[in-house]
């Protein structure tokens, strides 16, 4: 069942009006909301919490398919292991969504491995790590054949194939836990805690190993199936000292203009489709192209399916696309013509590109694998020992700054959940389990459960709407300048230095709101200072002060990480190199 | 509102694991799924699809203004 009805809430033309940037923030502050803000009436009984303590060797966070291929690799290479997520194994993240997965099969390609790497980096200007691209290509059609054995592809819903292996190796997997914090002791990964959303209970995970599965992030946008997705590993990581990459970078999917916050109907059916596999086929789709139509000619915009039209052709200057991917008559352009491509097996076209438009459905989002944390080779390993994360929690560079190859998206998050598990059992075999002190245990105690003991504060829910006002127009997130950079900075400031300690929380629900929009802050003080400090213009980063590619300078991946005083530090890692 | 209503509901809680955003709880009283928390709908229809007994119809619209970055 699925029925429609007009939206009575508030005239469009009217909020789209008064939606424009950081200016309209009282404005849109003072709209009507749902839920009542005036007092916090908190439902927990927060002196009548309990705790439980769990032990394992290998700690898989997130429950979509990077988690699953760590788990059960882990389990195979020896480790125990434990899987706990903040939603259901198979049904969050997006890896429900997902519905195309590359697999490269030597005999069924004319690209030879080597030719299929040098097209993903002429593609990508040079972002891409060439150790994660290969990676892909040379582990994809074993993890594809393993999902069939599983009748992944036999299924519209993925829980049940997702089961299948959990439970053949009876691999504990704990859901609806939400984790807030890493923990680090003598300068090594030391566990995990979060809360559970069901019942008043922190569980503390004392791990030799932590995998982060925990997929990228976004400002909860309107459009995509990404509000759940919140950073979580990444700025969790951030907090302990672990390096993060890729924040300038942008997903630039539009929405459809006609209900844009319902990702089932924009994406035209295809969460209705079983999996399908996808083979070579090179591309360089920007999405932020789309972006510069807009911020120059305005709404609405028309788009077909990719290809059959260049959107960026109707408008001078704009995002650079490599003379060899400037496409016409809808076929990327090269030395080899891609092989004929089946489309994925939806009717209409992909998400968001039919119909009237509009803007930022992804926003918050960088390209798939563009993000995450730094490796420091490429086994997943981060530079914390014993911290590993692989899919779009892991910024690998496997596909660069922009999306290269179709259905690599689900395919890398695969392989690379093998490849950390593989190096987090290997690592566990020397490691002793560190307890966790309980001087560390109520610290963290008392910051996780800080936001339910507010009597007064912020609803995390008037954080994010405010958050979303200052960092989704067009002319912060997507088509960038110095000074509306710096302008959104210093609203994301204030958020970050009084309104993130007032967030309040009335239960277990908004208290997992209120973590997230923490994290959600902190990405976007990351995103605006990675894209002031890119002084040029590359793939999916576009800045209109600096529209052209600086290769004299800027062959260089941005990491941020944290200084000695806790403040936030930037600095340049030279593209295809590993941090030194 | 995103999720319009539950009608039909066996009580099993399949939807309330299923939604990634926490959008559904059983009431304690009644044992069956209610829409909780309407604001937080993604409405990607995960919950409907994952439903034993098609109880869940949805609404394409979502409860509160909604932010994109053109217009």
């Amino acid at each position: 069942m699925n029925n429609s009805q007009e939206n009575k809430n508030i005239s469009r033309r009217h909020f789209l009006g008064i939606a424009g940037g950081a200016v309209g923030m009282a404005a849109i502050a003072s709209i009507g909301f749902p839920s009542n803000w005036a007092a916090n009436k908190i439902e927990i009984d927060i002196n009548n919490i309990e705790q439980q303590k769990n032990e394992t060797d290998v700690l898989v966070i997130g429950g979509g398919i990077a988690g699953l291929f760590a788990a059960i690799k882990a389990y195979d290479a020896g480790s125990k292991v434990m899987m706990v997520s903040k939603g259901r194994l198979g049904s969050s993240g997006q890896t429900p969504f997902a519905k195309g997965i590359f697999a490269y099969d030597k005999n069924n390609s004319t690209y030879s491995i080597d030719e299929f790497v040098e097209a993903v980096s002429a593609s990508a200007i040079g972002t891409n790590n060439k150790a994660y691209t290969r990676q892909v290509a040379e582990h994809s059609l074993a993890r594809v054949n393993e999902l069939k054995e599983w009748g992944f592809f036999d299924s519209v819903l993925c829980n049940k194939p997702f089961r299948k292996p959990i439970d053949k190796r009876g691999i504990t997997v704990m859901e609806r836990i939400v984790i807030t914090n890493l923990i680090k002791e003598n300068g090594k990964i030391a566990g995990a805690a979060g809360f559970s959303l069901d019942e008043q209970k922190l569980h503390f995970f004392e791990a030799k190993s932590v995998i982060l599965c925990t997929g990228a992030g976004g400002f909860k946008p309107n459009g995509f199936p990404i509000c759940d997705l919140t950073h979580d590993g990444t700025i969790m990581a951030y907090n302990i000292g672990a390096k993060v990459t890729g924040k300038e970078w942008n997903d630039g999917h539009p929405g459809q203009a006609k209900n844009a916050a319902d990702c089932f109907d924009g994406w035209h059916g295809m969460f209705t489709k079983k999996p399908n596999i996808t083979n070579v086929g090179i591309r360089h789709d920007l999405g932020v192209d789309l972006n510069y139509q807009a911020y120059i000619l305005g709404n609405p915009l028309k788009m077909g399916r990719p290809g059959s039209e260049e959107p960026g052709s109707k408008v001078k200057g704009g995002p650079y696309v490599p003379e060899e991917f400037r496409r016409r008559e809808g076929l990327p352009e090269g030395d080899k013509k891609p092989p004929k491509r089946k489309r994925p097996d939806n009717d209409g076209p992909p998400p968001g590109m039919a119909g009237d438009l509009v803007g930022g459905s992804s926003a918050g989002m960088a390209i798939h694998k563009s993000e995450g944390l730094v490796p420091i080779n490429d086994k997943c390993e981060s530079n914390i020992p014993g911290l590993y994360a692989a899919g779009d929690a892991l910024g690998s560079y496997m596909a660069g700054a922009i999306y290269t190859q179709i259905g690599s998206s689900l395919a890398g998050s695969a392989v690379q959940g093998a490849i950390a598990a593989e190096a987090a059992a290997e690592y566990c075999k020397d490691i002793k389990l560190q307890a966790i002190p309980n001087s560390t245990i109520n610290r963290i105690q008392e910051e996780m459960l800080a936001p339910l003991k507010r009597e007064a504060g912020y609803s995390p829910a008037w954080v994010t709407q405010t958050l979303q006002g200052i960092m989704i127009p067009n002319f912060v997130l997507y088509i960038k300048r110095e000074k509306m950079l710096k302008a959104a900075l210093t609203y994301i400031e204030e958020l970050r230095d009084h309104h993130m300690p007032m967030l309040r929380a009335s239960d277990l629900h908004e208290l997992r709101l209120a973590h997230e929009t923490e994290n959600m802050i902190i990405s976007a003080e990351m995103k605006l200072k990675a894209s002031i400090m890119r002084k040029e213009s590359r793939c999916s980063h576009y800045r209109l002060d600096y529209p052209e590619p600086d290769n004299e300078n800027w062959q260089a991946w941005i990491n941020i990480f944290k200084g000695d005083n806790g403040e936030m530090k930037l600095e340049k890692q030279k593209f295809d190199s590993w941090p030194v | 509102m995103s999720i319009n209503s539950i009608d039909g509901c066996i009580g099993c809680g399949t939807c309330v694991k299923t939604c990634p955003t926490d959008v559904l709880r059983l009431d304690p009283k009644s044992g069956k799924a209610v829409i909780k928390y309407p604001a937080d709908c993604q409405i990607c229809h995960l919950c409907r699809m994952y439903c034993p007994v098609d109880a869940i119809s949805i609404s394409p619209e979502k409860s509160v203004p909604v932010i994109v970055s053109w217009g």
